[in-house]
């Protein structure tokens, strides 16, 4: 079996020499591709694969492929991707030149979601300040979103995780990336009452599929 | 006090999300299944504070701590 790991442009640099990388050629493309070891769903193991990911990332343009993707060897490889080959173009063409950046915001103090039960007369007094909470939520995510993906080429929100306020993944280009830093900086400073959490550059993992 | 741990512990969540969740889906075998990726955020929150040999990921600055 091998693994699949990225899509890139062929011809293509050198292959970074921290792994038995090889590639299948197809037709403009590359499908980076390494032998496949046991199934490892450890933290150590999601490193190494990201390690190589973004060593690929550091000279060319890469569209990642699904963790754990694996085929029988190099001519079902090249199959499958023959057979996607002109969207897998299209999609390498849509990331060419750009990073992601994921961006989390939390409230920096946790507060119940709703009042203390002993302020709330009724059922509908009790809709009517959970209603007034998601509002201010929803604000208060838009006062971030909307300032941030003016600078990417492409965003998308994904559903915040208990505790989270917002979250998103935004494609940016290469040389705009300290420039969206530093908006966030600015929008941290402006909302005290959140902690905002950006890290990167990612591959970029959230806009390979559309 | 440094952040290393911590900031190493976020940059691991947003890349479980990404790999798990991300990346082009081509024709073959992945591994795990939609069903299982529930599991393994269950086993990586107990993991995920003591990822020591983890490779750090570059972050950007902590916003508001670093600036």
């Amino acid at each position: 079996m091998i693994e699949l790991y990225a899509i890139t442009d062929n011809p293509c640099p050198a292959l970074p020499d921290l792994a038995p990388l090889t590639i299948v050629p197809v037709n403009g493309l590359a499908a980076v591709c390494m032998p496949a070891g046991e199934e490892d769903f450890s933290a150590d193991a999601f490193w190494r694969h990201e390690e190589v990911v973004e060593a690929l990332m550091a000279d060319r343009d890469v569209l990642p492929v699904r963790y754990g993707t694996r085929l029988d060897d190099e001519s079902a490889v090249a199959r499958a991707v023959k057979e996607r080959r002109d969207e897998l173009a299209a999609a390498l063409d849509h990331v060419r030149g750009a990073v992601e950046l994921s961006v989390r915001a939390m409230p920096t103090e946790t507060r119940r979601a709703g009042p203390p039960a002993a302020e709330v007369s009724s059922g509908a007094e009790y809709l009517r300040l959970r209603t007034g909470a998601d509002a201010s939520r929803d604000h208060a995510a838009r006062a971030l979103h909307e300032p941030l993906s003016g600078l990417a080429r492409a965003s998308v929100e994904g559903r915040p995780r208990p505790q989270e306020l917002f979250r998103a993944a935004y494609l940016v280009e290469r040389d705009a990336v300290e420039s969206f830093a530093a908006a966030v900086a600015r929008l941290q400073k402006a909302n005290t009452g959140l902690s905002i959490l950006c890290t990167g550059p990612w591959p970029p993992y959230s806009f390979a599929e559309r | 006090m440094t952040t290393t741990i911590a900031e190493r512990d976020v940059a691991l969540v947003d890349l479980v999300d990404r790999l798990l969740g991300g990346g082009v889906v081509i024709a073959g075998d992945i591994t795990l299944a939609v069903a299982d990726v529930d599991l393994v955020y269950v086993q990586l929150r107990a993991l995920i504070s003591s990822v020591a040999t983890a490779q750090e990921k570059q972050l950007l600055p902590r916003m508001g701590s670093a600036l």
